[in-house]
């Protein structure tokens, strides 16, 4: 089975390289991947030749849920955007904060925080406020090359904050332990790196002209108010913190919904008439790559799969001595997750936190640590999810890599953060309450 | 547009209409498959779980409680399998009963497919066969292998974060599909909220004594091949756990049913009712994530080579070498802990006693295999064949 396994293995990777190196997207060669695995898999039966096309089908669906989440939220803020009401956001911020610069970046780091942790994905944070707190870093003279580099780093925070971690839910419910005392080792890790990352990537504030010359490039529809610019965000918050304080009478709408409804309030607010169907539009050719990656991911996870790969990796991870573990998870962490997204979690994490926890190590501590470095993979290919969307929303020029590159510092810094959690965890236990 | 770029773009579409179809279609034909159970000798009544809670009635949610009534007063037992759908050793076990056990004394009420919509869901991205067929004596007998959670078709959207009523928890949203996350149920919840509180106004209703809940759990879960019972259940989990294991010959090791994990069968039943709760895990190797590829071979055969050399390692919770851990042992061990379970309550409780004779405990299982206990639907009455 092993044989088998590596060989099929050896087909997906050779068949991503190859696409690429034909320079085709990353979407399209992960789908020639998908199919090549599926292919070599039909020799063994795993999966039979017949059963190709379900599985695809199948896995198309895997992150449906995500994708209609990407879809209404960038809606939202696509429209919120034609409104003026971004701009309108980031000239007054600028103009208020641009004297205390320190506070001004703690509290965009904040702003970011908030819908991630809310809602548990880091491109929500993106989707929602990226644009407009890329433009008032801009503002406050950090650097174009940093912007998209933050937004990354504090996305990745967001969606480890709580008290909604995807990553620790999925470990929760996998490993039945309850999703209950993450409140401290999730958030005072979280809070502290976020400041450290927004000291060392904002610290320097570069020459960006003069304050006027900035604000003077933004343009305001005269009509843009507070009211209008607000009343649509606190449409949604006001959604989804009525859930958590109602829980029991107030409707589930589900967060596309949130966002739709949102996007209507929006709509009817902006000063400037929008054309729907032309915002629509634009939205889904914004999104198309981001959504196939996707639907590309969750068919290349199904095929993996029902032809042994996936459990060789994990396989792979829980063979590995425990000293070269701890070692190597700041690389298998972020990797799974640049490979499956949330599929990582249940693959590698599930069973690593249950051997973790049988050695004497603290779960909840164990899977707060974790949480801090599966973020770290959003940025890392073929998925790059998070990472590919900070670019996107920040307007920033230069290449992927050389994006990536601005963000080893922090990097490196959660990356120790989480390994000292796993490894001193029951000295850390303290921080479990509840 | 140039011919050429709108000749490229219709092909494309089609080729993509055709397969979306050829992918589309079996998992249509998978929603639609009938899982046939015979009505054997003992079933005296069939039911639904609406006739206690009407709000169910014609919905997916909906689903058939089968009830078998003894001659002589005793007590009642209920047993579910298919909590979560991609563990049907649940399901395997009840419908064993079904078609089988008569009931002397007491009344047993038995739920092949607890949380349906699941049964009729599957489990995108994880590659599972849509069906497993079973050896019977007279031909493959094939079920649906479902998901963990129901289908979104059924219920949907979920919420960004689900909390747990009435204990407000927060759990993963997915576990608001989770029949056993939802427990005690919520009258005006959602679907899977009210199939379980259909399911307490059955315990309450019919004042049954004990719940039984069948499960299915990785060999690298510490919580597998076990009894899971709360304080008030630990007695009779002890003493069914050990006789267990010195007559029959099979480990099944207790674990005490957490309070701070909300929502699950084995802590709220008890809570909210005076129903003692169980639930039974036995080790499914094929849901562990190590393994090779998942295969209908390897959910009845249980046997894996990573799986093999990570207990060379250590690193399983149960005993496992190349005989892996079949159907026939994990269905076997199902049957003999719930007959347990049930005997040994009758023992402390004789006015509350439940007799069941005509269900194949462990070693008979094991060695006739799970489909020997099966009944042929062609050479069935029709009225005593449930499609469901």
């Amino acid at each position: 089975m092993l044989g088998q396994t590596l060989f099929i293995s050896s087909v997906i990777i050779l068949a991503y390289a190859l696409a690429k190196w034909r320079k085709l997207s990353v979407e399209l060669s992960m789908f020639i991947a998908a199919v090549a695995g599926a292919l070599a898999g039909a020799i063994f039966k795993t999966p039979a030749l017949l059963e190709i096309p379900r599985h695809l089908v199948e896995g198309a669906f895997t992150y449906l849920d995500v994708i209609l989440v990407f879809f209404t939220a960038t809606l939202f803020i696509t429209i919120v955007q034609e409104s003026s009401g971004v701009n309108f956001a980031v000239r007054s911020a600028v103009v208020h904060f641009a004297r205390t610069r320190f506070l001004a970046l703690f509290l965009l780091m904040i702003i970011v925080l908030i819908p991630g942790a809310l809602t548990g994905a880091g491109s929500v944070s993106l989707l929602v406020v990226g644009a407009p707190v890329a433009l008032a870093l801009r503002g406050l003279g950090v650097s174009e090359n940093k912007i998209p580099a933050i937004l990354f780093i504090l996305a990745g925070l967001a969606a480890a904050a709580p008290p909604v971690n995807i990553w620790a839910m999925v470990l929760c419910a996998g490993t039945a332990i309850p999703y209950v005392g993450f409140e401290l080792p999730l958030g005072i890790p979280v809070i502290i790196l976020g400041t450290l990352t927004i000291l060392i990537l904002g610290r320097r504030q570069v020459e960006t002209g003069s304050l006027q010359e900035f604000l003077d490039k933004i343009e305001i529809n005269p009509g843009m108010n507070w009211f209008r610019l607000l009343t649509p965000f606190i449409v949604f918050f006001g959604l989804v913190i009525a859930y958590r304080l109602f829980p029991f009478y107030f409707p589930i709408l589900g967060l596309p919904l949130e966002f739709l409804i949102a996007s209507a309030v929006a709509y009817f607010l902006s000063p400037v008439k929008l054309n729907l169907i032309r915002v629509a539009s634009s939205t889904i050719s914004k999104l198309l790559p981001l959504l196939a990656t996707m639907v590309i991911v969750g068919m290349l996870q199904q095929i993996m799969a029902a032809s042994g790969v996936k459990g060789l990796i994990s396989y792979a991870v829980l063979i590995i001595p425990l000293g070269l573990l701890f070692f190597l998870l700041p690389f298998i962490i972020p990797v799974s997750e640049g490979v499956l997204t949330y599929g990582g979690a249940a693959i590698i994490g599930i069973p690593l936190v249950w051997y973790l926890n049988s050695l004497g190590y603290h779960a909840t501590i164990v899977i707060s640590g974790l949480s801090l470095l599966w973020p770290l993979g959003d940025g890392l290919p073929p998925t790059a999810l998070i990472g590919r969307l900070s670019v996107m929303i920040s307007g920033y020029k230069g290449s992927y890599w050389q994006f990536l590159k601005q963000t080893w510092i922090p990097w490196i810094i959660i990356t120790l953060a989480g390994i000292f959690m796993i490894l001193f965890s029951s000295k850390l236990s303290f921080l479990v309450t509840g | 547009m140039s011919r050429t770029t709108a000749r490229f773009k219709i092909i494309t579409a089609l080729i993509f209409l055709i397969f979306l179809i050829a992918g589309g279609w079996p998992l249509k034909k998978h929603r639609d498959f009938p899982v046939e159970i015979v009505c054997g000798p003992g079933v005296t009544d069939i039911k639904k779980l609406s006739d206690f809670f009407p709000a169910l009635k014609g919905s997916v949610a909906d689903t058939y409680v089968f009830v078998l009534e003894g001659k002589e007063p005793g007590g009642k037992a209920l047993i579910m399998g298919n909590t979560h759908a991609n563990e049907p050793e649940g399901l395997l076990s009840v419908a064993i009963m079904i078609e089988n056990a008569v009931v002397e004394k007491g009344t047993l009420y038995l739920i092949p497919f607890f949380n349906r919509s699941a049964s009729l869901n599957t489990r995108p991205g994880e590659g599972y066969p849509l069906y497993f067929s079973i050896t019977t004596p007279w031909g493959k007998k094939t079920f649906r292998m479902g998901n963990r959670d129901a289908s979104p078709l059924d219920q949907w959207p979920d919420p960004d974060i689900y909390i747990h009523y009435p204990e407000k928890q927060m759990l993963s949203y997915l576990d608001i599909r989770n029949t056993n996350r939802t427990w005690p149920g919520r009258k005006n919840g959602l679907p899977m909220e009210q199939v379980t509180y259909a399911a307490m106004e059955l315990l309450r209703q019919e004042k049954v004594d004990l719940a039984i809940d069948l499960h299915g759990a990785e060999t690298m879960f510490p919580v597998t091949n076990c009894i899971v019972a709360p304080e008030k259940s630990m007695r009779i989990a002890t003493l069914a756990s050990l006789t267990v294991k010195s007559m029959e010959g099979f480990e099944n090791h207790l674990e005490s049913s957490p309070e701070k994990f909300r929502g699950l069968s084995h802590r709220e039943i008890g809570d909210y009712s005076e129903t003692l709760p169980f639930l039974l895990e036995a080790p499914i190797p094929f849901l562990d994530q190590p393994t090779g590829p998942k295969t209908e071979k390897l959910f009845l055969d249980g046997q894996d080579e990573f799986l093999l050399s990570l207990a060379k390692r250590k690193k399983l919770f149960v005993p496992y070498d190349e005989s892996g851990w079949p159907l026939e042992k994990r269905v076997g061990q199902h049957l003999s802990v719930s007959l347990e379970i049930i005997r040994q309550y009758s023992r402390k409780t004789p006015a509350r006693a439940i007799i069941i004779k005509n269900v194949p405990r462990y070693a008979e299982v094991v060695r006739n295999g799970v489909g020997y206990y099966f009944h042929n639907p062609a050479e069935a009455e029709m009225d005593k064949v449930i499609k469901h």
